[in-house]
């Protein structure tokens, strides 16, 4: 029976750790509060990198939450959060490599008729 | 808490444990099996991030090298539907995890309870996810080659290659003398000529498209505006490309000018004299029918401005009338959907002359049309983003959107069908406060599935 010993303590008597009401409900509703703010968010005009920033940093304090308490990561072994955070780092890794050289290739890639690239330099090839 | 039946009982193992039957005998004991499935579902979590971060990595090199697309496309997705998707696994996430915490309390109704709940919100997210794709595959915004939509984002009908749009309009030509529309095709008998130099042509105008509905007063058809946009294209002369008529210093995209267009929105015919032709090496054509035996691209172009150097122009002239010809998809009438136009008074006209002073002319007819417009306001300008056809590779975004929601997709499927199989168990009683690990892994599975989608929802329907 759920007793008020556990909801009050961390309790660690069992095989793992009980997640007390408290914290489930309070992650649960930071999580619906958070999901109503990044949508009212987008609908305020910071400039598209800032808003791109706001929503991501929200979509990140939303993701920290599910796992720390809905995940039990915090209440967790230490080598679950290497794994993990590994994975996300092997990720954050794979990105970065891919768009490491994105720069080089932005005249060839994006082709705007109304604003084509300057024409090659050197001189005008000879006609006839 | 006595409603448990198996509890206490372990020993047909022959190993003496205390608790739970499903321990299996190669533990220790209950704590030893939990912490290696527990460490087995991390590493299987590891996989899920790595193998999501593959379409993560295409999303963003996407996004990094067309933004445009982005901007544009993310309008045709419900942010209503996305954001009521995300509140829906949220609470199927609190129920996962307080599925586990009621399997630890020995709490056997709540753990039945927060089962379900956990499988009627995944089915609930699965069934908004059904009427976005369902919409979609009906508007025709999909992947790859079959994205051909019906709509701009903003909600405009367009004109697909496919001409498969339900109840789209294909002509409308505009008669002036009547102020109403023709019916008929560019096609039929009745060709387009909007020559400015002749009399009673008007060239000028600002077409409308009119969206409302028809209904009946006084045993009258009257039709009820609730809309309108104007659809004169704006474009570069096909012919001429962007040489022709532009002033000096004139931004190409803040003037319009006459010209047809044969991109994926409405066709809009304007002006007509090099509509009447176009050129293809020596040879000229008339649009729609006709070969004029011309010498040389000069001939073409002198016969297009209504020269007769070559003596042949009026072998295959069209014959004269006005109109605005304005195309949708199919040959269906569009419901609720009128074309108009204002126009101008028809230029005055000008004699003709050397080759210089008929461009000059051709410069004139343009003026009224060609005066630079009042600066958009940003709304506007999105509005008018929104309302025109999509930029070029926007299937992409769908590649990628469908690509990133139907994985995630399968794996919330995977999901109901694990807690339906926790469910009939624990409705068996088989979880116990010394087993309940399948219980905290699925769990753990599904706050993953709820992760990706916190990523997911801001990245493909919040976009700014």
């Amino acid at each position: 029976m759920a007793t008020a010993h556990h909801d009050a303590h961390d309790d660690h008597h069992g095989i793992s750790h009980v997640a007390s009401a408290k914290v489930l409900l309070g992650t649960g509703g930071s999580l619906l509060f958070l999901t109503v703010v990044t949508v009212l968010a987008t609908k305020v005009d910071f400039g598209p990198s800032i808003n791109l920033a706001l929503a991501m940093f929200i979509a990140a304090v939303k993701a920290t939450l599910v796992v720390l308490f809905f995940m039990h990561l915090k209440y967790d072994k230490v080598f679950h959060t290497v794994i993990f955070v590994g994975a996300i780092l092997a990720g954050a890794l794979f990105v970065g490599f891919t768009l490491m050289d994105t720069g080089q290739y932005q005249e060839t890639n994006i082709w705007d008729v109304d604003r084509p690239p300057p024409a090659p330099i050197g001189p005008r090839p000879i006609s006839g | 808490m006595s409603e448990h039946p198996h509890a206490g009982h372990g020993d047909d193992h022959g190993h003496g444990h205390h608790g739970s039957p499903f321990i299996q005998h190669h533990y220790d004991d209950a704590k030893h099996q939990f912490e290696a499935g527990k460490l087995g579902i991390w590493i299987f979590l590891a996989q899920e991030v790595l193998f999501f971060s593959a379409l993560f990595v295409a999303y963003i090199l996407y996004r990094h090298h067309h933004p445009e697309i982005y901007a544009y496309a993310h309008k045709y997705l419900d942010t209503k539907m996305g954001a009521i998707n995300t509140g829906v696994l949220i609470v199927s996430s609190l129920t996962a995890a307080w599925a586990v915490r009621a399997a630890q309390l020995r709490q056997q109704k709540l753990l039945i309870a927060c089962l379900a709940t956990t499988i009627a919100c995944a089915f609930g997210f699965l069934v908004i996810k059904y009427f976005e794709y369902t919409h979609k595959i009906h508007e025709q915004i999909l992947f790859g080659k079959r994205f051909d939509p019906c709509v701009s984002s903003g909600g405009t009908p367009l004109l697909t290659k496919s001409n498969e749009c339900p109840g789209t309009k294909s002509t409308v030509q505009w008669d002036f003398a009547t102020s109403s529309p023709k019916e008929g095709s560019c096609f039929g008998d009745v060709a387009i000529d909007l020559d400015p130099k002749k009399p009673n042509v008007q060239a000028d105008c600002k077409v409308f498209e009119l969206t409302g509905s028809t209904t009946f007063q006084d045993g009258k058809e009257v039709f009820v505006e609730k809309g309108r946009r104007e659809i004169t294209a704006r474009c570069p002369d096909p012919v001429f490309g962007r040489d022709l008529g532009l002033p000096p210093g004139t931004d190409p995209s803040k003037t319009s000018y006459p010209c047809w267009k044969t991109n994926h929105q409405p066709h809009v015919c304007k002006g007509g004299w090099y509509f009447t032709w176009y050129c293809e090496g020596d040879s000229c054509a008339a649009p729609f029918g006709g070969e004029g035996p011309f010498a040389t691209q000069q001939a073409c172009v002198d016969a297009r401005r209504g020269k007769e150097g070559s003596g042949t122009v009026t072998e295959c002239a069209p014959s004269h009338a006005s109109g605005i010809l304005v195309e949708y998809g199919d040959h269906d009438v569009r419901e609720g959907v009128r074309i108009t136009a204002e126009c101008k008074a028809p230029a005055a006209p000008v004699a003709e002359g050397d080759p210089l002073e008929d461009k000059a002319q051709a410069l004139a007819l343009g003026q009224a049309s060609l005066a630079t417009e009042a600066p958009l306001t940003k709304a506007e300008r999105k509005n008018a983003l929104y309302a025109g056809p999509p930029p070029e590779h926007t299937n992409m975004f769908f590649t990628i959107y469908f690509a990133m929601t139907g994985l995630h997709g399968i794996h919330v499927l995977i999901g109901v069908f694990i807690f339906i199989w926790l469910l009939i168990r624990a409705i068996k009683g088989h979880f116990t406060p010394d087993y309940f690990g399948p219980i905290d892994f699925a769990a753990l599975y599904w706050h993953i599935v709820d992760l990706i989608w916190i990523f997911l929802f801001p990245l493909l329907y919040l976009i700014h």
